[in-house]
């Protein structure tokens, strides 16, 4: 049987006291102990990026994350990266550019290019293509997505 | 399933000790994939992010220390791995793709000895020696020896890799890492790791390792031997290229034929060296 | 079908890039997919693949399993009702009866409290098996003495799903006059949707009715509500779906995926219960492509007329015949491609082999036929020392010519998209090969591409509200292309009211009107021509109640933007949607609303002109047209392919929303670039070998052009809305020859077989080498 881990989740700057098995992965306790369900399960072994979280600013993927090992750690989902109604810069600029098609991949590459944008300001087309390394997009091409990031960088 | 975080080196070897079928964690990129995919169930996982001195980098005058919990996205930013230890940050960079570099760490990637990904194969083009504790103490083991086959490695029960040591080698050396892979993303269908040192056009030193090509990185001494005092003219490349391929026991798989990966690894091997010397003369 | 009014929307909504109404919640995160649903009770269902490729199931012991706590079913085929479902051909039950036909084929299910408890569960099922003798190839299959997979179903060959034979012209006569000759054997890969979101279906039955709601990722809830139904035997008034976002689908969503297994564990347990499958699981279970060898034979005069064409095609359609049978219809409708060729041989089959099922995936078997003979074509205008554009253009169909078998083109475009992607790829300049980086040889290739947009049935119902505004309903589902915001532009543009005062509903069996399927690059087309033709009726009924009340005659009445109806040349009279409305509602007429059906007219084959078998009539088939440039690097040393820059040419009639269009189609050259470059199954001895995104890698990012043009024609015609054609499948369906091609330019090498990897691309060039060529 497995031993239960209680611990603080501090996700999106609110604590949530869990108790978890050690097996459980981020990604799952996420969404279905948190009903976090913004963060989207798409292969479960760290090939599609769709599950990508921040952890303390960086992108990780939460699916080859165990929950138990975020204790005083700041997470951020996709649901954190909205101030009230209104929405990030990404996030206006990929609806604006028409980068987003299934959506699937959309919380992924929202918080991957947070994190690069708050590392880097204005990067070039070709450091949001490296940055979105690990987030697959089966619909758009990539076109439109790094079009969009780029556009809030002012550079070309 | 039980699970600690270890404060220290010591009660980490402590909990090693006392549960047969515990299994460290460093950054999880393989370990919890595999989990996830049933292929293993640890009775007891030991987290080893809470140990300070993991994520140590402690420079030396002969080169520098990189505590095991290091994530591949530090160790290719870490500046002070210049000259030869170039070749192990050149090879965390390029590692898989940027969310694993964040996570997955160099410790971890010594341990799972998995022959397909980076580090072994810089590793062991760079001499490094891996620091590991145990409950008789502590010791020095090179790279190279402690990968004995593919995912095995000569750690005993109870041990854990604390740090890596990568000597700065020659003067004037440069390191390198080149791969090949099918889409950036993926594995390597084969990579080359290695260390030069020119003097003028000539080759002084060359340390050669070939990774994907076998269960542990490869490394002929002949091979090496057989580039130093050249000027790494095609035939001598091609020699060189030929004495790996002819050691080197590939396997067929989704990234390409044992056949394909023979025909590469020359081929890289002349791409890798001038690459190098590229390097050498800036 | 030419003769349909073009009526021109109204305002300026039609040809905006619109943002989509759902891409706020998806960027957000709130967007809801199947998996995302949970209900109280629910059970978690898995599936237990088979371990074989072939065998005979002498028994089931699932004692042990349904002892597991927390186990609440166990299903094995012996529990279902006997029935076999297919979508030409009935041969496939819900779990494996009798027989395993591959490895991964659901043999049983298990429902329970968790997922974890439920896959426990699954290693505790006992099944014996006998093996039987495989058959992986498609050619071998047909041999004699193959093993066999279904009872046979008439005469022929048993492991053929179906044979298609259609001949033109004089073909064994015709090579004769040819003065240059091609011939190859072409192969291309059972390439896998990799749709992002894995299928998943939430099943609930009421407890007091029985009656079955479904919650699914799916292209279709009609087909979804139908296939279940006779799945389980059940009517299908007793099944009711609903479809969440659909997180990609790409044609492997068309036909049921776990739905009606999902919906057997609801009522076997009484609880509902969600299915979503593991990425492994999904890609051992469900669908991919058809794997495809063409051997293929084409000649022409020295002056550039091709002549002759022989095809022979092997469609292999895996354990199952899915849509094979209508894949390879494709297949062999596209064998002479957009071409004049007066002597054409096409023998098409489609074969039973030991492995995944093969089904619809975007293209729909002209992505393979397209590799061949696009490359064929332009080997053709090298032999013949022709720009390979020249040639395409001296043979392109025009407006008014026949299709084989004899249909007409009605808007030949095909001139005016090679053309303009002539022009726009600098073409000529780029055929003369800038000089490549070290190491890399550059080249620039091409490819014509002609599809089909449309099939099968659609319906709409338009509703004024009270107050004016606008409620549109048709059943299609949006699978994340924007079908949803393009189509809700196209009543907008009909009607004249801005999209603020227009509701377009998501499908829901029990209240939308039908609709067949998001697939076959139809949904603009046709489900836009019965928004427009039910706009049209709410149209004249607006202005048969806005005459009485303007006192006009309904010929002097206009639509305006805005939602009204005004008086031609008088801009100060007018009257509100919502006057109107509220008089029909209270005062004369009743309710404002109209509903709109329609089924594509299925084309039939002239038998005079053509000698045909196995196919008699073709359910899709208005033409559209493209042409694809793609410009390369190849890697001297490791043969790896790069593609620099690729433009893509799409006469699209008329644009509904220009950044959903584009976006369609950079996305639909990206999956063309992985079918060209990466992307395959691979099997040994039946096993896959690459069941997960880490063996099987889509490309990333890094693997893409650095731009992707696409370049939209408007070229209006035929009967969808305001004359739009379909572009979705187009956007694929010549990558890979264009790719190959311009490999083919910067190193000589022909590339066959695709993907075209480093490994395939290098022995070429060595080849090459020790022949003394280039």
């Amino acid at each position: 049987m497995s031993d239960k881990v209680s611990l603080s989740l501090c996700l999106n700057g609110a604590e949530h006291a869990l108790t978890v098995a050690p097996e459980r992965t981020l990604l799952d306790v996420l969404r279905e102990d948190v009903r976090a369900t913004g963060t989207r399960r798409g292969c479960d072994e760290g090939n599609c990026g769709a599950c990508t979280v921040l952890v303390d600013g960086v992108p990780v993927l939460s699916c080859l994350t165990l929950a138990v090992r975020m204790r005083g750690r700041a997470i951020t989902t996709v649901e954190g990266v909205q101030t009230g109604a209104e929405l990030h810069p990404v996030q206006r600029a990929l609806v604006r550019h028409g980068a987003v098609q299934c959506g699937f991949c959309m919380s992924g590459i929202v918080l991957t290019a947070k994190a690069l944008l708050e590392r880097n300001p204005s990067p070039t087309a070709e450091e949001v293509r490296q940055a979105l390394g690990s987030n697959v997009c089966r619909c758009s091409g990539y076109a439109r997505v790094v079009e969009a990031i780029v556009s809030l960088g002012g550079r070309p | 399933m039980r699970y600690a975080e270890p404060e220290t080196v010591e009660e980490g070897l402590a909990l090693l000790a006392a549960h047969d079928d515990a299994r460290c964690l460093a950054g999880g990129a393989s370990l919890v994939a595999m989990m996830n995919a049933g292929r293993v169930a640890p009775g007891m996982l030991v987290s080893l992010h809470r140990i300070p001195e993991l994520s140590d980098i402690t420079e030396t005058g002969d080169g520098l220390w990189l505590g095991a919990m290091c994530t591949h996205r530090g160790v290719a930013a870490e500046p002070r791995l210049r000259g030869a230890m170039a070749v192990v940050r050149s090879a965390a960079g390029q590692l898989a793709h940027p969310a694993i570099r964040n996570m997955a760490t160099l410790g971890g990637s010594v341990c799972l000895a998995d022959p397909h990904t980076e580090l072994p194969a810089a590793l062991v083009a760079a001499s490094a020696r891996a620091e590991v504790a145990g409950p008789g103490g502590r010791r020095l083991v090179p790279v190279e020896s402690l990968l004995v086959d593919g995912f095995r490695t000569s750690l005993q029960r109870g041990e854990l890799v604390t740090r890596v040591f990568i000597p700065r080698g020659t003067d004037g050396a440069v390191g390198h890492h080149l791969r090949f892979s099918r889409v950036s993303s993926d594995y390597p269908t084969v990579s080359l790791s290695l260390v030069l040192v020119m003097d003028g056009d000539t080759c002084r030193q060359a340390r050669v390792v070939v990774g994907a090509s076998g269960p542990v990185p490869l490394h002929v001494d002949a091979a090496d031997q057989r580039l130093v005092g050249t000027r790494l003219e095609e035939a001598d490349v091609a020699e060189a290229g030929r004495l790996l391929v002819r050691a080197a026991t590939p396997l067929d798989d989704v990234r390409g034929s044992a056949e394909y990966r023979r025909m590469l690894i020359p081929r890289l091997l002349g791409r890798a060296l001038s690459q190098a010397r590229e390097h050498a003369h800036v | 079908m030419s003769s349909h009014p073009k009526p021109e929307p109204v305002g300026d909504v039609v040809g905006a890039s619109v943002p989509k109404p759902d891409a706020r919640e998806k960027v957000t995160g709130r967007a809801v997919y199947t998996d995302d649903l949970r209900v109280p009770g629910m059970l978690h269902g898995v599936l237990l693949g088979s371990p074989h490729a072939h065998a005979r199931i002498l028994s089931y012991d699932t004692s042990l399993a349904k002892a597991l706590p927390g186990v609440r079913a166990v299903l094995t085929a012996e529990d279902l009702p006997p029935v076999d479902i297919g979508a030409v051909i009935k041969d496939q039950p819900l779990l494996a009866r009798g027989k395993v036909r591959y490895v991964g084929e659901p043999v049983a299910a298990v429902a329970a409290v968790d997922p974890t408890t439920a896959r426990r569960a699954l290693e505790l099922i006992r099944v014996q098996y006998e093996v039987l003798p495989p058959v992986f190839d498609a050619e071998a299959a047909l041999r004699p003495d193959a093993p066999v997979l279904h009872a046979p179903r008439g005469p022929g060959h048993p492991n053929a799903a179906s044979h298609i034979r259609l001949i033109e012209g004089e073909p064994d006569g015709a090579w004769a006059k040819c003065d240059v000759i091609i011939e190859d054997v072409y192969e291309t890969p059972a390439q896998q949707h990799i749709y992002l979101e894995p299928c998943s279906t939430l099943a609930e039955v009421d407890p007091d009715t029985g009656r079955i709601t479904l919650h699914t990722s799916t292209q279709t809830a009609f087909r979804v509500q139908a296939i279940t139904a006779e799945a389980l035997a059940v009517p299908m008034s007793r099944i009711r779906v609903l479809v969440p976002r659909v997180g990609g689908a790409f044609g492997g969503k068309v036909e049921s995926t776990n739905q009606p297994i999902t919906a057997a564990l609801a009522l076997a347990t009484g609880a509902p219960v969600k299915m979503t499958f593991s990425r492994t699981d999904d890609m051992t279970m469900m669908r991919s492509r058809h794997g495809a060898r063409i051997h293929m034979r084409t000649g022409a005069t020295r002056d550039g007329r091709i002549l002759a064409r022989q095809v022979r095609i092997y469609f292999d359609t895996g354990a199952y015949a899915d849509d094979g049978p209508f894949v390879a219809n494709i297949g062999s409708y596209f064998a002479r491609g957009p071409y004049r060729i007066p002597h054409v041989d096409v023998e098409c089959w489609c074969v039973y082999t030991n492995k995944l099922r093969a089904g619809a995936f975007r293209g729909f078997g002209n992505p393979q036929i397209h590799f061949a003979s696009e490359v064929q074509v332009d080997r053709l205008a090298e032999a013949l020392g022709m720009d390979p554009i020249e040639l395409r253009l001296r043979n392109a169909l025009e407006t008014g010519e026949k299709w084989l078998g004899g249909a007409p083109v009605e808007s030949g475009t095909l001139h005016a998209c090679l053309e303009r992607a002539r022009e726009v790829s600098d073409w000529q300049r780029r055929r003369q090969r800038a000089p490549p980086a070290p190491g890399k040889r550059r080249g620039i290739g091409m490819a014509a591409v002609a599809h089909v947009s449309g099939l099968l049935g659609s319906s709409a119902t338009v509703r004024i509200n009270e107050d004016g505004s606008v409620n549109v309903s048709t059943g299609a589902v949006d699978t994340g292309q924007g079908s949803d915001t393009a189509l809700a532009q196209v009543a907008a543009g009909a009607l004249g009211v801005p999209l603020s005062q227009l509701h377009f509903s998501r499908p829901d069996t029990d209240t939308s009107p039908y609709d067949w399927c998001t697939g076959g690059t139809r949904t603009t087309f046709t489900v836009g021509h019965v928004i427009t033709q039910a706009c049209e009726q709410v149209r004249e009924q607006l202005f048969e109640h806005a005459s009485a009340m303007l006192q006009r005659p309904v010929q002097q009445l206009e639509l305006r933007p805005g939602g009204h109806v005004g008086v031609r040349g008088e801009p100060g009279t007018s009257v509100s949607f919502g006057a109107i409305s509220g008089y029909a509602l209270y005062v004369a007429g009743g309710p404002i609303l109209a509903s709109a059906r329609w089924l594509f007219p299925a084309w039939q084959l002239d038998t005079q002109r053509t000698h045909v078998e196995g196919l008699t009539s073709m359910g899709n088939g208005f033409f559209v047209f493209a042409a694809q440039v793609a410009e390369v690097e190849v890697d001297e040393l490791t043969g790896h392919v790069e593609v620099l820059e690729a433009w893509s040419v799409h006469d699209v009639g008329r644009v509904i929303n220009p950044a959903a269009a584009e976006g369609q189609i950079q996305g639909g050259f990206v999956q063309g670039l992985g079918y060209a470059l990466t992307e395959e199954l691979l099997w040994k001895e039946g096993h896959l070998l690459n069941p997960t995104m880490g063996g099987y890698k889509v490309p990333g990012a890094l693997d893409v052009p650095r731009a992707i043009h696409s370049v939209l024609l408007e070229h209006p015609a035929g009967p969808g809305p305001f004359g739009a054609k379909g572009v979705a499948e187009v956007s694929l369906v010549g990558v890979a020859p264009a790719i190959c091609n311009a490999i083919r330019h910067a190193t000589g090498a022909n590339i066959r077989r695709i993907p075209a990897t480093g490994e395939r691309v290098l022995r070429e060039l060595l080849a090459r080498e020790t022949q003394g060529g280039h």
